[in-house]
Formats: C-alpha cells, sequence, structure tokens
C-alpha cells in the first residue's frame, strides 16, 4: 500500500510538471506574441504622430512614382535625410538608419513608414525586424 | 575606407576634366589606388585621353546593367601609374550612345543611382581603392546629380565668369546644401594680375569665400602651357616642374584632410 501510494505520488508529480511545462511554453509563445502585437502597434503609432506632426501639407501634391534624385530634392529635409541615408545603405532597419543620421530610432521608424506609405519604400519583416528597402525593380 | 570625389560645374568648358585627369594621377604618384570615371555622357572627354585603351564594356554598360564594374575598368597603370594604381572607366563617346544616354526616363535614373551607390562596396570596400573621382557633366544632368548624390566630396569648378560664379552659387545651395555634402570650391583660370602679389592673393582669397560661402580648396591660374597641351597628355606626369604641378599637388593635398 505504502509502495502503491509512493508511485501515485511520483505519477501525479510527473504529469504536474509535464502541465506546467506545456503552460509555461504556452505562455511564452502567447507573450512573444503579444511583444510582436505591440511592436507593430509601437511602429504605427509612431507614423500617425509623424504624419500629425508634419501634416501632409508638407508632402508634393502630385507624389512622383520614383525615388529618383528629382524626387529626393522634393521631399521635405526630414525625410530626405532619411530617403539618402537608405538609398546608401540598400536595406536596413530604422536602427541602423538611426545610426547614420544620428537622430532616434523611433524618429527613424516614423519617416521609414511615411516613405513606405508614401510608395518610395518597401518593408519586409525577417523575424522581429523590419527591414526597408527601394524596389528598383518593379 | 577610401574616398569618392565628384567633380562637377555649373557650366561647362571650366576645365573639370583636366582638373580630374590630373588630381587622379597626382593620387595614383602618391601611391594611391585610384579609380577615374567618366560620368560625362552627353560629351564624353576621357576616351580622347586615354585613346590607347579598348574597354570591354563602356560605363554606360554598367549603368544599364548589362556588365559588372570590372568588366568596365581599364587599367592605366603601365602608363600612368608612376607607382601607384589608375584604373579608368570610359563613357561611350558614339552619337547612338550619347542619344540613348539622354533619353532615359526618371526610374532608370533611379537604378543608376542603385548602380553607383554599389560601387561603394564593390571598389572602396572589396576592391581597396582610396579614390574614386568621378569627371562629372555640367550643371543640374541627372547623372550629375546622381554622381553627387554618391560622391563623399563634391568639388565644384568654378571660373571667374559673372554667370558662373553666380549659377555656381545657386547650385551650392539649392541643391548641395539639401544633399548636405561637403563642398569645396575650385576656382579655375584665374588671370595672372589676381595672385601677383602676396596681399592681393590674400584679398581675392578673401573675396572668393565671401561669394561663395564654402572653403576654397584650390585657385588655379591660368597657365598658356596647360591651355597649350590642349588635353593631349596629362600634364602633371609630363611637366612635374610646373607650378599647375604644383598647384595639383596641393589640392590633392587639401581634398585629403577635408
Amino acid at each position: 500500500m505504502i509502495y502503491n501510494s509512493v508511485d501515485t505520488e511520483d505519477t501525479s508529480r510527473t504529469i504536474t510538471m509535464a502541465v506546467y511545462r506545456k503552460l509555461e511554453g504556452k505562455s511564452t509563445q502567447l507573450l512573444e506574441k503579444i511583444r510582436e502585437h505591440l511592436e507593430q502597434l509601437n511602429e504605427k503609432i509612431d507614423v500617425m504622430i509623424e504624419i500629425q506632426k508634419h501634416g501632409q501639407r508638407e508632402l508634393p501634391e502630385n507624389l512622383p512614382e520614383t525615388l529618383d534624385v528629382m524626387t529626393l530634392l522634393s521631399l521635405p529635409d526630414h525625410l530626405r535625410k532619411t530617403a539618402v541615408s537608405l538609398c546608401k545603405l540598400e536595406k536596413a532597419t530604422a536602427d541602423e538608419v538611426s545610426k547614420q543620421t544620428k537622430r532616434a530610432r523611433a524618429v527613424e521608424s516614423g519617416y521609414l513608414n511615411q516613405l513606405v506609405i508614401m510608395g518610395y519604400l518597401k518593408k519586409e519583416r525577417q523575424g522581429r525586424r523590419a527591414y526597408f528597402y527601394i524596389d528598383r525593380e518593379t | 575606407m577610401g574616398k569618392i570625389i565628384a567633380i562637377h560645374s555649373y557650366k561647362g568648358g571650366t576645365g573639370k576634366t583636366s582638373l580630374s585627369v590630373n588630381l587622379a594621377a597626382t593620387y595614383a604618384r602618391r601611391g594611391k589606388k585610384v579609380c577615374l570615371m567618366d560620368l560625362d555622357f552627353r560629351a564624353p572627354s576621357l576616351h580622347a585621353i586615354f585613346k590607347d585603351y579598348n574597354p570591354e564594356y563602356w560605363l554606360n554598360d554598367y549603368l544599364n546593367s548589362v556588365c559588372e564594374i570590372d568588366k568596365v575598368l581599364v587599367d592605366a597603370t603601365k602608363d600612368h601609374g608612376n607607382g601607384g594604381k589608375l584604373m579608368v572607366a570610359l563613357a561611350n563617346p558614339s552619337t547612338e550612345a550619347i542619344r540613348d544616354m539622354t533619353a532615359k526616363d526618371r526610374k532608370w535614373e533611379m537604378k543608376a543611382l542603385g548602380r553607383l551607390l554599389a560601387l561603394r562596396s564593390a571598389l572602396l570596400s572589396d576592391g581597396d581603392f582610396d579614390y574614386i573621382i568621378f569627371d562629372t557633366s555640367p550643371g543640374l544632368q541627372y547623372s550629375s546629380i546622381n554622381a553627387i548624390v554618391t560622391a563623399d566630396v563634391a568639388l565644384v569648378v568654378t571660373s571667374l565668369d559673372a554667370s558662373d560664379i553666380n549659377g555656381s552659387q545657386r547650385m551650392t545651395t539649392e541643391l548641395y546644401d539639401l544633399f548636405e555634402k561637403k563642398t569645396g570650391i575650385l576656382v579655375n583660370k584665374v588671370v595672372a594680375e589676381h595672385l601677383s602679389t602676396k596681399e592681393g592673393q590674400k584679398k581675392f582669397n578673401k573675396y572668393l569665400k565671401s561669394i561663395h560661402n564654402l572653403p576654397i580648396l584650390a585657385t588655379i591660374p591660368c597657365y598658356c602651357e596647360v591651355l597649350r597641351a590642349a588635353g593631349k597628355f596629362i600634364f602633371t606626369e609630363e611637366r612635374p616642374e610646373h607650378p599647375f604641378t604644383e598647384t595639383l599637388e596641393n589640392l590633392a593635398t587639401s581634398v585629403e584632410k577635408f
């Protein structure tokens, strides 16, 4: 009887541990997902803040399709700096651009996303990192 | 990491090509690895100086994504290396090629900018070049603005002609400043009386600085010997004792430190 009780106790402990592990794994996954969504939300808020701050008035009415040098010249100063920096880097994250322009990452993230909205840049996610680039082929 | 230098001007005939070639030769004489590129697709010039070289491909082909840059570069080290290395990229001088380059659309120009920017990793990082010198076309041409955006340093060549001074002023404030480009002024073909005395030279430099509001990296006198050479050979190579060669040496040092 005693042996049986120990066996049952061990089994129940093993089951409890397995359930904990499973739950722990699930909650980590869940937390990871929440973090990803929060990051995406953060980026969207950055864009909204930028658009609100500078307003659409500063942007040319009829936007040209391509990000060539003439378009670069027509951009407002703050966006031109970001766009030129990305031209040089080819493909980069907001963090990499911010190191070149010496402005805050969140600011560059806002400007880069604004350039994406304007149709000059493309954005691509690789895991948790968002890469910006100029699509010269299509 | 090396440096990309764009030599540009508002008007034609200011001496961009002559200064580009001689600056490249000066750096080569200092043992540097130099690449000289003809980005004046409307009026290609370097092929006339490097006429003995037959490139497999032109710089036009590189920008058209027909080939990579190594197929364009011709090695002029044997004749013009003088201790360093001099590679040259020539623009296609045929009328058909000039017509083709002037008819490019904005999308092509955007790609061309990407190809020019890619030279930084291909030649400066991987190719180990110390200097890439762009000889550009005058004024606000697409190819010139692409070259300026790509370059680390822009050198604006200007004469003392009133329209040239005025145009250069506008170009630097309305174009170069927008790209936050490190810019220096080269005043070329200066008449002798401005530089005849030390005092006069000082006064003249002060005047130039006040009108351009940018560093004056060189004031180059108008030498009859340089004009007589008529671009048939690299002057600083043939006449090492000439004051023009000394001026170019000083310019090379100024740009190096700039």
